[in-house]
């Protein structure tokens, strides 16, 4: 695949705080890339200087090959959905789309064809003289998605799009989205917190956190190999363990050793080991490898989450078959259930459920102040 | 350089705006009575001003005009404000806003005509040669008021969650009380704001009073009309610098309260910015 | 108990609203049906259409440059005076106005506290001195002669023109065009001028295409609140038109003190109805065409 735009060992800081720190990445042709992170962490800021409207203080963006800091916006063949979709309020719907052809002197039948052509796509044909104002969030995001394609831009950017939506809506818009992305063949980069969201609907996703990228690589990878214990624990759930590698495919941790498929770590390194909940077999006593309590069980409609205290690590299960509240149970792990990662800043900070709310707002706070 | 275009023209602007209040300043304590030529610094014209009984009296007639003016037009606008935001016609409701807007939309001098008609009117009726005096002045001040305070109170209002008074009610408060310990002070910014308006304009107002003012009883604006209409003095400048310290201090006043409510959301504010910016 | 039922809820507040009724009734609305009755009868109270009719008919003679006399239609010259005065002073608040609100609209937070102060200190300041000190300025013996003296140019004659007319209602009346204008800009999103660059615009098309039209409303009620109060001036005119250039407020003003009441009612009548056919088609307009991409 084309690369089509290159950040290379960008840094931006504001009022002295460094936002992005020597950031650099490649997007290709055609790809639906997803910037994923906590309120904090830089995407927004790798968005906009895509964008033309941030310039970065170190480093430089490459656009088909050249170099485009100092570019403006309106200069750039890249175009934003906003956030709060940022439509005109004093323009109706048709002129809300027509805006960007107006501004290249279009002829009248070109804009009547491509304007018609944008509103049937988003499925918002006999809306084109509504008030922007009168339309739901939904009709809004439609209109905001048709505005920034209509002038054909390679790159289309996408700033936390369906946050205002309700959950169902979004869902549809998440469908609906990845179906005009293959549609139209323009590269897609979307930014979000929402990790389901990025899963389902991206090529590649870059996780981020406090101006540095974490991970990058397609949803299976990054849920199934996370490269730190902060990447484990912001996409999906995970109970991350201290263990210490043996040797290439031997783990020991909570006092048992198990056999793994990772190698390449020194003899008795520490290491961070991730076991999905989902991963988690309940076994009779006979066949299990460790035992533990039950101390908590949330029915969930598919599943059940039930939280295992296990020599005092509270681990999270998620099963379909019922245990009560204060059964002891026998687990056992398969080598394909269990992650080997080194170790990190983040090691110890994330991936135990004895406290559970309290770990929600450690999270929070990364996310809050992790400029800092 | 196109930045430098455009804050030479803002200077520009403001020169335009402050140039003849800086000349009235400097010639104020100028000693003769040249108004282009400044002779030798001096306090003459100020004293002259306080030995001046009409215009210190008319500074006395202003103050009172405009506190009386300024309580009743709170006190009534107040209650209107709470009136019209519990209305439920529409009709009404939008009646009673176009009516609002008429003393503010209508140039003054028509709102004083048609005051100053009305009087002389009834005057006539009760057989009283001269029917304008003070009465007629608070009347016409206590009506061009009242808009002002109703319009800073009524947003307020409206931003009142109105399960708050139900809350307080349901807490065990009365509904007086609920109003009192509820609603009130919600409304108090408002209220204050609009009390202040309604004073300052009071105060400024020369139009209205023109017309509605009796023999009897003359404010600032109007001896300086006549002040203005005859020779021209510098005791006048000597006022002028006068009122415009006094105004300068009040809405230094003014800012240096706003900003210290600002700067208590200040942090909030800070730190919502700081979200959004990712 | 304490529960009320919505009607009486609804009483307290007619309560709380009569005071205010009645003062409005009284002191608003009759006082406007007096300017009406006053303007169609005599001074015996009978009805008559003297006083508007003489408006539209009065003639007088002046005096050409020439030296030749032209007979004119007195009040309706004063009025078309007035009318054209205060358009041009309009214009001229709107064109310096303008791009003033927009540069302190986007100036730092500090600097537009600032800015908008040093706006308002001569707005609050009592607009018989604002005027007054600009006649001593423009005097013939002023301290505007004495400066351009000083640069080497003769003395100007500028008190007792129209221009020191249009120059005082400017002064006057500015702040009334920069403060709605700039109250709509600070509130305008940051938002909306980014997306309009990402959709290929440069600035002078952001300004044309977005800022200028968002900020219609601010536009508007500048100008009626800069426009209404110089249409019916009449100091203004007597400090600087030294007198010469009677406006109808100076018309309206010169009856009342003459006593002329119904005279002076018929043109307050006059001017209200003009005003307020003005501001009705401005509200039409403004509903339809202003933040209105509704074509229905």
């Amino acid at each position: 695949m084309k690369k089509l735009i290159e950040l290379n060992n960008i840094s931006k800081s504001f009022d002295g705080e460094k936002v992005l720190d020597d950031i650099s990445l490649y997007i290709c042709e055609d790809e639906f890339i997803t910037l994923l992170g906590p309120s904090g962490c830089g995407k927004t800021t790798t968005l906009r200087m895509i964008g033309g409207f941030e310039q970065p203080d170190e480093g430089d963006v490459i656009f088909e090959g050249k170099r485009i800091n100092h570019v403006p916006a309106n200069k750039r063949n890249v175009n934003t959905v906003f956030q709060k979709y940022a439509l005109f309020p004093h323009l109706n719907v048709y002129e809300n789309v027509a805006f960007p052809l107006r501004q290249r002197k279009c002829s009248k039948k070109e804009i009547d064809e491509k304007v018609h052509q944008m509103l049937n796509m988003v499925m918002l044909n006999g809306f084109e003289n509504r008030r922007v104002t009168n339309l739901s969030g939904g009709q809004q995001q439609r209109v905001a998605i048709a505005r920034a394609l209509v002038g054909h831009p390679k790159v289309l950017l996408l700033d936390e799009p369906l946050g205002a939506l309700d959950l169902k809506l979004r869902k549809d818009m998440q469908v609906e989205l990845k179906k005009i992305q293959k549609t139209t063949g323009i590269t897609f980069i979307f930014v979000t917190h929402d990790q389901e969201e990025a899963l389902s609907m991206s090529d590649t996703i870059v996780v981020m956190n406090e101006g540095k990228i974490q991970q990058i690589g397609t949803p299976t990878d990054i849920y199934n190999e996370p490269k730190n214990a902060f990447v484990a624990d912001f996409i999906g759930e995970s109970n991350i363990l201290d263990g210490v590698m043996l040797e290439d495919y031997k783990v020991r941790f909570a006092g048992h050793v198990f056999e793994c498929l990772d190698a390449g770590f020194g003899k008795n390194e520490p290491v961070d080991v991730v076991v999905r909940p989902e991963d988690v077999d309940i076994v009779p006593a006979d066949q299990a490898e460790l035992y533990g309590d039950v101390t908590s069980v949330t029915f969930l409609g598919v599943h059940y989450e039930i939280i295992v205290d296990i020599c005092g690590f509270k681990w999270m299960i998620q099963t379909t078959d019922f245990v009560a509240e204060g059964e002891r149970i026998g687990i056992k792990l398969d080598p394909d259930a269990i992650h080997i990662m080194k170790k990190s800043k983040y090691s110890g900070m994330f991936g135990d459920y004895s406290t559970f709310s309290d770990e929600m707002d450690e999270l929070s706070n990364a996310g809050g102040e992790g400029e800092v | 350089m196109k930045k430098v275009i455009s804050n030479i023209l803002t200077a520009l602007v403001y020169i335009f705006l402050f140039a003849p209040i800086v000349i009235l300043l400097i010639f104020s304590f100028n000693e003769s009575k040249s108004l282009s030529v400044f002779s030798n610094f001096s306090f003459r014209w100020y004293r002259e001003l306080l030995k001046d009984r009409h215009t210190l009296e008319a500074v006395r007639n202003t103050l009172l005009l405009a506190a009386s003016a300024t309580v009743i037009s709170t006190i009534m606008g107040t209650a209107a404000a709470w009136g019209i935001d519990r209305l439920r016609s529409r009709w009404y409701r939008g009646f009673m806003n176009t009516v609002t807007d008429i003393p503010m939309t209508n140039p003054d001098i028509i709102t004083g005509i048609s005051l100053m008609l009305m009087f002389v009117f009834v005057g006539r009726i009760f057989g009283a040669r001269n029917s304008l005096n003070f009465w007629t002045m608070l009347i016409a001040h206590v009506t061009f008021c009242l808009p002002y305070v109703i319009l800073q109170v009524l947003p307020k209002l409206q931003q009142i969650d109105k399960a708050l008074p139900e809350a307080a009610m349901d807490l065990g408060c009365t509904q007086v009380g609920a109003f009192f310990k509820v609603e009130l002070p919600e409304m108090m910014p408002g209220i204050v704001t609009g009390a202040i308006m309604a004073f300052t304009i009071s105060m400024d107002d020369f139009v209205i009073s023109y017309f509605t003012s009796g023999t009897g009883f003359e404010t600032l604006p109007i001896r300086i009309y006549s002040m203005t209409k005859k020779t021209v003095t510098p005791k006048m400048y000597a006022l002028a610098t006068i009122i415009f310290f006094v105004t300068l201090s009040l809405l230094l006043i003014n800012n240096f309260i706003d900003d210290k409510s600002t700067r208590k959301g200040g942090k909030k504010a800070k730190k919502a910015k700081k979200a959004k910016k990712d | 108990m304490m529960k009320k039922s919505p009607k009486q809820k609804l009483g307290r507040g007619n309560a709380a609203l009569a005071p205010y009724s009645l003062w409005a009734l009284l002191f608003i609305i009759v006082p406007m049906a007096f300017v009406a009755y006053y303007a169609f009868t005599d001074n015996n109270f009978n009805f008559t259409t003297e006083n508007i009719t003489r408006f539209f008919t009065a003639v007088s003679n002046v005096r050409n440059e020439d030296g030749s006399i032209k007979e004119v239609h007195t009040y309706l010259l004063i009025f078309r005076r007035s009318l054209k005065l205060a358009i041009i002073s309009t214009i001229v608040c709107l064109v310096v106005g303008y791009p003033l609100a927009y540069r302190i609209a986007r100036a730092s937070k500090r600097a537009q506290q600032t800015m908008m102060t040093l706006i308002m200190i001569p707005m609050w300041m009592n607009f018989l001195i604002r005027t007054y000190a600009w006649m001593t300025i423009l005097q013939d013996s002023g301290v505007f002669n004495n400066l351009i003296a000083k640069l080497g140019m003769g003395p100007v004659r500028i008190i007792g023109t129209e221009t020191a007319v249009i120059i005082g209602m400017v002064y006057d009346y500015l702040p009334y065009m920069v403060l709605p204008i700039y109250s709509i800009m600070v509130k305008m999103d940051d938002k909306l001028i980014e997306a309009a660059r990402d959709l290929g615009c440069g600035s002078l098309s952001i300004l044309r295409r977005v800022i200028f039209p968002l900020s219609l409303p601010g536009v508007i009620s500048g100008i009626t609140m800069v426009l209404i109060p110089s249409i019916s001036t009449f100091y203004i005119s007597q400090k600087l038109g030294n007198g010469k250039f009677f406006l109808i407020g100076d018309a309206i003003e010169g009856q009342y003190v003459a006593n002329n009441l119904h005279f002076a009612a018929a043109m307050a009548f006059i001017l209200m109805v003009i005003l307020l056919v003005f501001m009705a088609l401005v509200k039409y307009y403004s509903s339809r065409y202003v933040n209105g991409g509704d074509a229905k």
